[in-house]
């Protein structure tokens, strides 16, 4: 399929329309961010503010503005499902690769750490790994990729299988092409589409985690992020007190919902443009 | 005449459930400088093993019981995967049965068949490429490689994705050809084309033509080699097997070719198959299937013997005397 036609069926679907709108807005507020609002710390005296013009999503219990702490929180957000997803593109897509090309015993040794590592209890021992590690965004971010890989490994893996038997890659063999440009070249190629699909997925699956880890208190403390603003909130007791202030609590989940929700609606869209069939 | 690529006594089979099924037993065969060789049989008598042991690159059950293939006297078994890979698309090529299917879909024309030039000549420049490139794709009858070159493999017709495997094999210039029914996926006036092609490329280099089309072989072999289940019956000069066959299979298999002189209401068959290759059997492995079939036929495998005109040799009781 070329270019044009993926982009074509990709405009005409509405769905990777809404999730490509969602990306492009949290992409802006995260690469904006500094122009929008000052990074919010310390503490003011408007303490609790509901909603209003000059608060959009009000402000928390120490009076810093709940929308800043949102908007910094998407960069952080984007950077770490940004590496998170590198490093598991660097592990999962060789290793997919490789598994499926040599369909031998390397293959069949690497399918089976495939398994146990998707049978991992990944989030307990995310939480046992960060506690470790210490606090730190990029700490967090590779920690997340690290357990990230094994599904896009598989996905890279099952497609490698199908299209290492076909016989333009026995032609490129035949070119004596090394195996290096036979793998990352030929193969690769082929298989762009589901490891596109699987890499935006994965960015969703990577800020639930963020947002988890940030709400057991294992992320940075340094730098707002959405799971951190829903801690303090949680900390605070905002989520039951009587008179309740909700907006501190249901802005940063929504944007944590709205992130998943565009970045999967987005990885539907591209899926379904690459295999028309499949609607 | 030298020769340049040689198989002998070439043994290989399959490893399934820890047992070695033998199928291709003790081949022997050469193909000389500028020669074109043709090697026939039915689809099953391991035609196509035969192509893929001369490139190395059998399937991963295959396991390799003896005798040599040399390139220029030099032994491809002994080789490491290194130098097969240096050697392939440089001095041995093949083009297969389904040229839309070997082009990557993904990749335009002028990516993979640069990719073939500078895999072997690393230092030639992007415009050195496209001139050589341009060149070949010419000299195959297309017409305007420029444009071919940027299409992807679906934008051309299965002549051109043919034509193109052609060029693609042949920009290195390599020293032997393989053909592995290089005309079978194509329509008949394609193929007669494709044929006149692969005519001119003897003249540049070896064929290994890899068919069970004797017109084909016809049309531009030297030499051919008859297969039957694994082992060569019958080889000789195209005249000899032609007009002067010998083994009870090349003889069927001759006559079932429908011609326009003969005014035949039904062509002839040879009855039965070839039998899968657990199910080979142990003395002549035609025999199942041979009118002339004897006791002996059943037990031993026949020797190979020399039938009239030099180069003309026959694995065959019946003629060889022995009954």
């Amino acid at each position: 399929m070329s270019n044009r036609t993926f982009l074509k069926a990709l405009r005409k679907n509405g769905n990777a329309l809404a999730g490509a709108a969602g990306v492009g807005i949290i992409l802006c507020l995260g690469l904006f961010a500094p122009l929008i609002a000052p990074f919010p710390a310390g503490y003011t005296i408007e303490v609790l503010q509901p909603p209003s013009t000059s608060h959009f999503f009000g402000t928390d219990k120490l009076g810093l503005d709940v929308f800043a702490q949102i908007i910094w929180g998407a960069r952080t957000s984007l950077q770490v499902s940004l590496i998170a997803v590198a490093v598991s593109g660097f592990i999962g897509i060789p290793l997919g690769l490789v598994s499926g090309y040599f369909n031998g015993k390397a293959g069949a040794a690497i399918d089976l750490a495939i398994e146990v590592f998707l049978t991992l209890p990944v989030l307990a021992l995310m939480i046992v790994a960060a506690a470790a590690l210490g606090a730190s965004i990029t700490a967090v971010a590779v920690l997340i990729g690290l357990f990230a890989w094994p599904s896009l490994a598989r996905v890279c893996r099952n497609t490698t299988l199908k299209v290492s038997q076909t016989s333009y890659i026995e032609a490129a063999k035949c070119s004596g092409l090394p195996v290096a440009s036979i793998l990352f070249k030929h193969i690769l190629a082929n298989i762009i589409g589901p490891v596109i699909v699987n890499l935006t997925m994965a960015m969703a699956g990577a800020i639930l985690s963020e947002s988890g880890l940030s709400f057991l208190g294992l992320g940075d403390p340094a730098t707002w992020s959405w799971g951190l603003i829903l801690k303090k909130a949680w900390e605070a007791g905002a989520v039951l007190a009587s008179p309740n202030p909700w907006w501190w609590w249901l802005f940063p989940s929504l944007f944590i919902m709205i992130y998943v929700v565009s970045f999967n609606l987005l990885g539907n869209g591209i899926n379904d443009a690459l295999n028309p069939k499949g609607q | 005449m030298s020769e340049l690529l040689v198989f002998s006594n070439y043994s290989m089979g399959f490893k399934e459930n820890n047992k070695v099924v033998n199928l291709i037993d003790n081949v022997s065969f050469a193909v000389s400088k500028l020669a074109a060789v043709g090697i026939v049989g039915e689809s099953g008598c391991g035609k196509s093993m035969v192509s893929l042991s001369a490139m190395r690159l059998l399937p991963a059950n295959a396991i390799i019981q003896g005798g040599e293939i040399l390139l220029n006297g030099e032994d491809l078994l002994a080789k490491s995967e290194n130098q097969m890979q240096e050697l392939r698309g440089k001095q041995i090529s093949i083009i297969f049965q389904q040229p839309m299917s070997s082009l990557n879909p993904v990749l335009d024309i002028g990516f993979q068949m640069q990719e073939a030039l500078t895999r072997h000549f690393p230092g030639t420049s992007k415009t050195e490429a496209d001139e050589t490139i341009a060149l070949e794709l010419r000299g195959v009858g297309i017409h305007d490689p420029a444009k071919t070159m940027r299409a992807y493999p679906h934008q051309l017709s299965g002549g051109m994705c043919q034509r193109v495997m052609i060029a693609m094999a042949t920009i290195c210039k390599p020293s032997l050809l393989i053909a592995d029914e290089p005309t079978t996926a194509l329509d008949t006036t394609i193929q007669a084309q494709v044929l006149d092609l692969m005519a001119q490329l003897k003249q540049k280099g070896s064929i290994l033509l890899v068919t069970h089309n004797l017109g084909v072989v016809a049309e531009i072999c030297d030499v051919v080699v008859v297969m039957y289940a694994g082992q060569v019956v019958e080889t000789g000069k195209i005249e000899d097997i032609f007009k002067n066959p010998q083994h009870p299979y090349t003889q069927g298999l001759l006559a079932s070719v429908p011609t326009l002189t003969t005014k035949k209401s039904r062509l002839h068959t040879i009855q039965g198959s070839v039998p899968a290759i657990w199910d080979f059997a142990k003395g002549c492995r035609f025999h199942t299937r041979c009118a002339m079939a004897k006791s002996l036929c059943e037990n031993e495998k026949p020797e190979s013997c020399q039938a009239g005109s030099p180069g003309h040799i026959v694995a065959c009781h019946v003629y060889g005397g022995y009954i």
